[in-house]
């Protein structure tokens, strides 16, 4: 049973940071057998493991998930995103570990847990023989919701995804991005606490993609949803997430804010051109503690990695003036979160995808941990 | 409410199979052939010699053993077609369940159970659906066979008695051994995880139900070792009840104590093999 308190707002607090940035609607307190215990996080998920026979697909890992929080597990194919994603929303038995879900114990109350979740899986499970209004009505049917409410539900879940136009074409018509939306549409018919996404945008193009990102953005800022998320692109965990869980072979490698991740882990890249290209500045920056990887293409132009830019650049400012030079150009680049990844886990996450993928050009070896 | 769960997803399958009627033709074509060939030209009464040890038989012998013949080993049916199709629709029926599990491993395969599998929904519902769905399309195919039957040309002749409540008896018998068969079919559906060991399982298990019964041949001319499973094959009381309506129409007191045998024969395997098929399917559908 979930009691739900209204009106008490508040600011979010995380076991592992704070990010204060979004007002939650509602305080979630959860009654486990006449003991209630308030608790700020959605999903909690302690020392999680799951073994398939001597194999571990995933290695103790332990995270929370805010209420109307975005939340993307990272990480390349195999590293245990879906299987976690299974174990949460109960559709795997967990082998140690705890994870609670909107208050409700996954193992010991899998029942009360599926009442709270939308799952949209990475398959298309839309039932390409009927039409889109009948593949929503059915699963509202499956979620018990009234006829009345669920024809309603269903309208207003095809205009949310703009599907309202072929709701009556059969779903095998309908383009990938369309399944998809629809896919979106069957996950959110019985307004769900929490939205569970496997790989939501895999093999979209572009425009398909960002639409899906709006619709994500748009239930969890209008409607306060929780969503939690796997991918493995970079770009879409950087845009959509307040809180980021890079996982690599099963265990959590590293956690944060797409930002906190970036400044935590990632070096900035600083590019400076001085003056006069003759006067060489390699061997002063080589000197600076907080810079490394100084390389110079053309006399006169520097590029290094800055681990703490606020030491760095008053030392170089100071040295060039010294030296009676001018700075021509001071620039820095922030790293891509592809950059973090690959300083995390040791390896690009695209030479990760394995057999599947093509040939995809490797970083440059001086990056690699 | 498992019951409305049910007939929600009973309704979702049979909606796609009423939408896409050429998948009953193949059913209907096994039927045709079945019963015009076999019904009709491997009538074993034909094969009577006219000769023998250099002797002719008149045409009132003839006649004789033939009408002994059907007697003694036909259940006393006009002719081989009217023997036959209750064997008929019952491999229509087995063929129909065998392969029905396809949709329930496509759905597996195609992520829709899994779909089923995190909503709010008692998993016995998902298994009686699936019972339920390839039930009803058996026992549509099922009806069909027995009407072409009685369409053939020398087709099925029912016995002088046969009424309404005759045919009702006949599907109730149908009915029985249809959803008995379709709840082991259906819980070896969920368990196996490819089409290909669906469609294995069901060729292996259709040939021994249909062959080693009374339905196509009477038993009494097996060799011995063949005589108890197809005593016991519940396939065999099944059309042993049905051709008993079918041949006489109306039931003497020892055809009604037979008829009343095979009924609670047929219940007792219903009712045993549907709580094993739910165990083994719940088992099947539950967290790994």
């Amino acid at each position: 049973m979930v009691l739900r308190l209204s009106g008490n707002r508040h600011r979010l607090r995380h076991r592992f940071f704070t990010l204060g940035a979004k007002p939650l609607p509602n305080k979630m307190y959860s009654v486990t057998r006449g003991q209630k215990t308030p608790s700020d996080q959605i999903i909690e998920v302690q020392s999680l493991t799951k073994k398939y026979g001597q194999t571990t697909v995933v290695d103790a890992i332990t995270f929370g998930v805010g209420h109307g929080e975005i939340f993307s597990l990272l990480g390349p194919n195999g590293a245990g995103k879906t299987t976690t994603i299974k174990m949460l929303t109960t559709l795997a038995l967990i082998t140690s570990g705890k994870a609670t879900v909107a208050g409700f114990d996954v193992a010991e109350n899998p029942a009360a847990v599926r009442g709270c979740i939308g799952l949209v899986p990475q398959e298309l499970t839309a039932d390409n023989e009927l039409n889109g209004m009948e593949n929503l009505r059915l699963i509202a049917k499956i979620y018990h919701l009234p006829d009345d409410q669920a024809r309603a539900r269903s309208q207003e879940m095809l205009s949310l995804v703009d599907l309202e136009s072929s709701s009556d074409k059969k779903v095998g018509t309908y383009s990938g991005g369309m399944r998809r939306r629809l896919q979106l549409a069957m996950g959110l018919i019985h307004s769900p606490k929490i939205l569970f996404l496997d790989e939501p945008t895999l093999g979209l193009d572009i425009q398909t993609r960002s639409k899906l990102h709006e619709y994500i953005q748009r239930l969890n800022r209008e409607q306060g949803l929780t969503i939690f998320m796997t991918t493995h692109y970079l770009e879409e965990a950087e845009t959509l997430s307040d809180k980021i869980i890079i996982i690599d072979e099963g265990k959590v490698k590293e956690t944060g804010s797409p930002s906190e991740l970036k400044e935590r882990r990632g070096s900035q890249i600083l590019t400076l051109e001085v003056s006069d290209g003759s006067r060489d500045l390699t061997g002063f920056l080589q000197g600076v503690q907080d810079i490394a990887g100084v390389t110079t293409t053309v006399p006169g132009t520097y590029k290094m990695r800055v681990s703490k830019v606020e030491n760095a650049i008053p030392l170089i400012v100071d040295e060039v003036t010294k030296r009676g030079l001018k700075i021509v150009d001071l620039s820095l680049t922030k790293p891509s979160l592809d950059q973090v990844f690959l300083e995390i886990t040791g390896h690009s996450l695209r030479d990760s995808e394995g057999s599947t993928s093509q040939q995809r050009p490797q970083m440059p070896p001086e990056s690699k941990k | 409410m498992p019951i409305s769960d049910t007939l929600a997803l009973t309704g979702r399958s049979l909606k796609k199979w009423i939408r896409n009627p050429a998948t009953i033709m193949p059913a209907l074509f096994i039927s045709v052939f079945w019963l015009a060939l076999f019904g009709s030209s491997f009538n074993p009464t034909n094969l009577i010699p006219s000769q023998v040890a250099g002797y002719t038989l008149i045409p009132a012998t003839i006649s004789a053993i033939k009408s002994q013949m059907l007697t003694q080993s036909f259940g006393g049916a006009p002719d081989y077609i009217t023997y036959l199709v209750a064997g008929i629709v019952a491999l229509v029926i087995i063929t129909s369940l065998a392969f029905g599990g396809i949709d329930i491993v496509l759905d597996r395969q195609l992520g829709f159970l899994n779909q089923l599998l995190v909503a709010p929904i008692s998993r016995s519902s998902i298994y009686f659906a699936g019972v339920w769905q390839n039930f009803v399309k058996a026992m549509v195919v099922g009806l069909l066979t027995f009407l072409i039957g009685l369409i053939l040309p020398n087709g099925v002749q029912l016995g002088a008695g046969f009424s309404v409540l005759s045919l009702g008896g006949v599907f109730v018998v149908f009915g029985l051994i249809a959803f008995g068969l379709c709840s082991a079919f259906t819980a070896i559906a969920f368990s196996v995880k490819s089409i290909d060991s669906a469609v294995a399982i069901g060729n292996f298990l259709l040939f021994p139900l249909i062959f080693v019964s009374g339905a196509i041949f009477p038993s009494s001319s097996f060799p011995d070792w063949l005589k108890y499973p197809a005593e016991v094959n519940p396939v065999s009381k099944a059309a042993e009840a049905a051709r008993l309506l079918i041949v006489n129409g109306n039931l003497s007191a020892s055809q009604l104590s037979v008829f009343e045998g095979d009924l609670a024969y047929l219940l007792v395997f219903v009712l045993l093999i549907t709580l094993l098929g739910l165990y083994v399917a719940r088992r099947a559908l539950a967290p790994r």
